[in-house]
């Protein structure tokens, strides 16, 4: 039975001070709304139980994104849109923009927040695991008083949490101090897109000589509320990741959680994906080695120029690959890949063209006079989705090129990847009608495109 | 408690509602305003079948409060086009055959309006993320995808 909205009550005072200030007032009368996607619901089921609400999506406060050197701090009213799309979050907390991702559908992530993600307290909600492992602070303000708390604290039972009466999720502080640690993020649902979660688990961790440190593990839907698993986490540190730990912490974990049968899964189910989920992360954790990606480790020993000549079937630019090796050691493999495209913004139009011809021509099997062997190969397996037989598409696809060369002085470039000749081929036509200009940065875009694909395909990500 | 006054700009039109705040935004579009292409599929946030633009992002209007829609700019499926000029994504849904019963069309459009506007060359990875929240029962997606693959096209003809 759907709710009727004349029984209901909603203000906006529009200011952090006029919300508190009511909700100090009259506590326990109004319940704070953000982004609405869980009390709309709700609403609409007829089982909203508060009758007067009190509008939090107007509070500039709330939205605000501190970056600091070492910490990161997200206002309590970001939306996950937001969260996802922090390159901060990106750079120093993949798990929680990889969570954020998790979280709804786009529209939902557009509207959804941090704070009400944590206030609505779902045993099964994606964002919790991942502050969990990475230890977030919470900020808590009322009229009254300002406090923080560890996040490890806030979850007291089944959607019960420390909040005091009158008080609201001002910001969530994490710290920049991660890097290097090995990361390990799984969710399982019933489809990939928009689902709640049977169990999601966020764990992070480092190897010293072969031994688990700093483990810490962060796991949603299988108990009252979202869970660190303190006792597993005891068991691995400082060990070497053996099939004793392993059953250690298996035993650990099934003392810890408690889940249920629900609409969603069956207790037995979320028992076992649980224990392999954390094993999952433990096992990866030991095989990532002390240093997480060994052909980044080899890069950053080796002297600049035989460095810059491993990169360069990425690319192609004998200038970008020289100033990217200019910034060894590159710490982490995300670092390499951001400083790759900065770097190919910068070096500009004469460098891009060197790069651009080390490429074949789309439909054409022999390599680019320039190319390296190791780019040669690289372009055929990018090819191989349009490897065709079809002589009138090759053809057409010849024709479309040279016509291209004549008039942009160059061969037609595309990132590969995936597309069959005939997309290529449409895609070639489109891009016909650019103005050079537009064609010259669409160029540079697509080489971008190529050149992030072989960091990948080289770091074996 | 009695209703009171919101204003929206609403495909580009200041419209004034006297309704209850926690009116949702859906039905201040089909009922006060009249504008019934936005579609109620489940009223749960789930099918995206009454998907529209607030300030440039995809909402799920059976989400929204209209409180919460107060002095915000709606875009839906009426100000894509209209009859004489459709929209490039709606003249390649036409084309590819992206509709069948009709009911998820709306959402489809402005959610695919949404991602191009955001990535205007999306891959098929990204046109699947971009509708990840608009269900269709009807077409097993193959087509609803290759309308988008199309839009990408005619958008960019336009431009050209």
């Amino acid at each position: 039975m759907r709710s009727h909205p004349a029984e209901y009550e909603i203000v906006s005072p529009g200011t952090l001070p006029g919300v508190l200030r009511l909700l100090d007032e009259q506590p326990g009368q109004w319940l704070p709304v953000a982004g609405a996607t869980e009390v709309m619901v709700m609403f609409s089921a007829g089982k909203l139980g508060a009758r007067r609400l009190v509008n939090l999506s107007n509070l500039p406060e709330l939205q605000s994104i501190r970056d600091n050197a070492k910490t990161l701090t997200l206002g309590g009213g970001c939306t996950f849109s937001q969260i996802r799309n922090c390159s901060a979050v990106h750079k120093h907390f993949p798990l929680l923009a990889q969570a954020a991702s998790w979280t709804g559908s786009i529209a939902n992530q557009n509207r959804a927040t941090l704070a009400g993600n944590l206030a609505n307290a779902s045993p099964a909600a994606d964002s919790p695991p991942a502050l969990l492992a990475y230890d977030a602070e919470l900020e808590l303000v009322s009229a009254r008083e300002t406090r923080r708390m560890p996040y490890r604290e806030f979850h007291l039972g089944y959607k019960k949490t420390a909040l005091r009466p009158g008080e609201l999720i001002l910001s969530v502080t994490l710290k920049k101090h991660y890097d290097g640690y090995f990361l390990y993020g799984r969710k399982t649902g019933a489809r990939n897109a928009q689902a709640i979660s049977k169990v999601c688990v966020a764990g992070i961790g480092r190897l010293h000589d072969g031994r688990a440190m700093n483990v810490r593990i962060g796991i949603g839907a299988v108990a009252s509320a979202p869970l660190r698993l303190f006792g597993v986490e005891q068991a691995v540190e400082g060990k070497r990741i053996d099939d004793q730990v392993i059953a250690a912490a298996r035993r650990a974990l099934d003392a810890e959680i408690a889940p249920i049968d629900d609409i969603r899964s069956i207790a037995e189910y979320r028992r076992w994906v649980a224990g392999n989920l954390v094993v999952e992360f433990l096992r990866t954790l030991a095989a990532s080695g002390d240093t997480f990606n060994p052909v980044l480790a080899r890069w950053n020993a080796l002297p600049p120029t035989e460095a810059a000549e491993e990169i360069l079937p990425c690319c192609g630019s004998t200038r970008w690959a020289r100033e990217l090796a200019a910034l060894q050691p590159l710490s982490t493999p995300e670092e390499v890949l951001q400083a790759a495209d900065r770097v190919w913004s910068d070096i500009g139009p004469e460098d891009w063209d060197e790069a651009f011809r080390s490429h074949p021509r789309i439909g054409d099997r022999r390599p680019a006079a320039h190319a390296t062997a190791q780019s040669a190969t690289w372009s055929q397996q990018e090819q191989s989705a349009a490897a065709t037989q079809d002589a009138h598409t090759l053809a057409e696809l010849a024709a479309a090129n040279a016509e291209y060369e004549h008039r942009f002085g160059r061969i037609f470039l595309v990132c590969a990847t995936g597309k069959t000749a005939a997309k290529m081929l449409e895609i070639l036509r489109t891009r016909l009608s650019n103005d050079e200009a537009t064609e010259l940065r669409e160029t540079a875009e697509q080489e971008r495109q190529i050149t992030q694909l072989r960091l990948r395909k080289w770091l074996g990500l | 408690m009695n209703p009171q006054r919101y204003r929206l700009r609403v495909n580009g039109d200041v419209r004034t509602v006297e309704t209850h705040g926690m009116a949702r935004l859906l039905d201040v579009l089909r009922f006060d305003l009249r504008l019934t292409g936005t579609k109620e599929g489940c009223g749960e946030g789930e099918c995206g079948a009454c998907s529209v633009l607030m300030n440039g992002d995809l909402v799920n209007s059976c989400l929204v409060p209209v409180a919460q829609a107060e002095g915000t700019t709606i875009e839906t499926v009426e100000g894509l086009g209209n009859d004489e000029r459709l929209h490039a994504v709606q003249r390649a849904f036409l084309e590819c055959g992206g509709a069948q019963c009709g009911m998820c069309t709306p959402g489809m459009l402005v959610a695919t309006a949404h991602l191009l506007k955001k990535n205007p060359q999306p891959d098929l990875e990204a046109i699947r993320e971009g509708l990840n929240g608009n269900l269709c029962r009807c077409t097993g997606y193959t087509r609803i995808f290759e309308a988008v693959e199309r839009a990408v096209s005619l958008a960019g003809e336009e431009r050209a």
